[in-house]
């Protein structure tokens, strides 16, 4: 064997490992989380990252043809492919899941939702003193809106 | 004939990891838990058709692994949608036929 192929080996070979690794670690992410929609933040990893790094490993290991081609392809697609499943599969988990407060924070409305997610912090640090809550607020609204226009 | 034993092992790792990935999915508490497994268990067979596909040196198997990817993605889609419309008709039933559904999930969109 020639330097080229020593080369083309040991490439190769490091992203099919590389691949085996993220899939192993995509695994334990499965079995670690205690929760739907923190696995599927595990498991959309391998989907991506690791298909694509197994697959360039086979597509160095194959050369220049159509085979490799079609590997390049199947890596597009499924780029394209797994952000939607992993989106249909978390609309699946919100719809059906009856207590959902139990495991994430929900927001049940989207006109309030930015009012809610901008005043949880000030809230939360405002809590022991009452008297000089409402003023805070109110000056902070004030000059986020001087801002805003 | 090193190419060989790269292909063996590989495939040897990744059928381990697939029966791991059975293990989740017939242990997953919920639905989204089996639907999640069950996308692993498909990328890591489009992994291993790949393999296959140059240790055997057959250039139509990465045509099944492209086919298998299409229908992987297809087969996630239309079980999330079932299951959503069993959910909404056993809800339907239980609460009587003149409930009004406020929910925007049975309009079809996604």
């Amino acid at each position: 064997m020639g330097a080229f192929e020593w080369i083309r080996l040991i490439a190769g070979s490091a992203f099919l490992i590389g691949g085996l690794v993220i899939f192993f670690t995509e695994l334990f992410g499965i079995f670690h989380f205690h929760y739907v929609l923190n696995r599927m933040h595990a498991a959309a990893m391998g989907d991506t990252l690791g298909i694509a790094s197994c697959l360039i490993g086979l597509i160095i290991f194959s050369g220049l043809n159509f085979t490799s081609l079609k590997l390049l392809l199947i890596i597009i697609f499924l780029w394209f492919a797994s952000p939607v499943s992993s989106h249909v599969l978390a609309r699946l988990e919100v719809a059906t899941n009856e207590n959902l407060e139990a495991h994430c924070r929900v927001y049940t409305d989207l006109a309030t939702l930015e009012d809610a997610v901008v005043e949880e912090p000030s809230q939360a640090k405002a809590a022991p003193g009452a008297g000089s809550d409402l003023p805070a607020q109110e000056q902070e609204q004030n000059t986020k809106g001087g801002a805003l226009s | 004939m090193l190419y060989h034993y790269i292909y063996i092992t590989v495939l040897i790792i990744l059928a381990v990891m697939i029966f791991a990935c059975l293990i989740r999915a017939v242990r997953g508490p919920r639905i989204a838990d089996r639907l999640v497994a069950v996308n692993m268990i498909g990328t890591m067979v489009m992994v291993m058709i790949a393999v296959l596909a140059l240790m055997l040196d057959e250039g139509y198997l990465v045509d099944v692994c492209l086919v298998y990817a299409m229908i992987s993605f297809l087969a996630v889609v239309i079980l999330s949608k079932v299951y959503i419309g069993i959910y909404e008709e056993n809800r339907h039933s239980a609460n009587g036929p003149d409930h009004e559904d406020k929910g925007g999930m049975s309009d079809g969109s996604f």
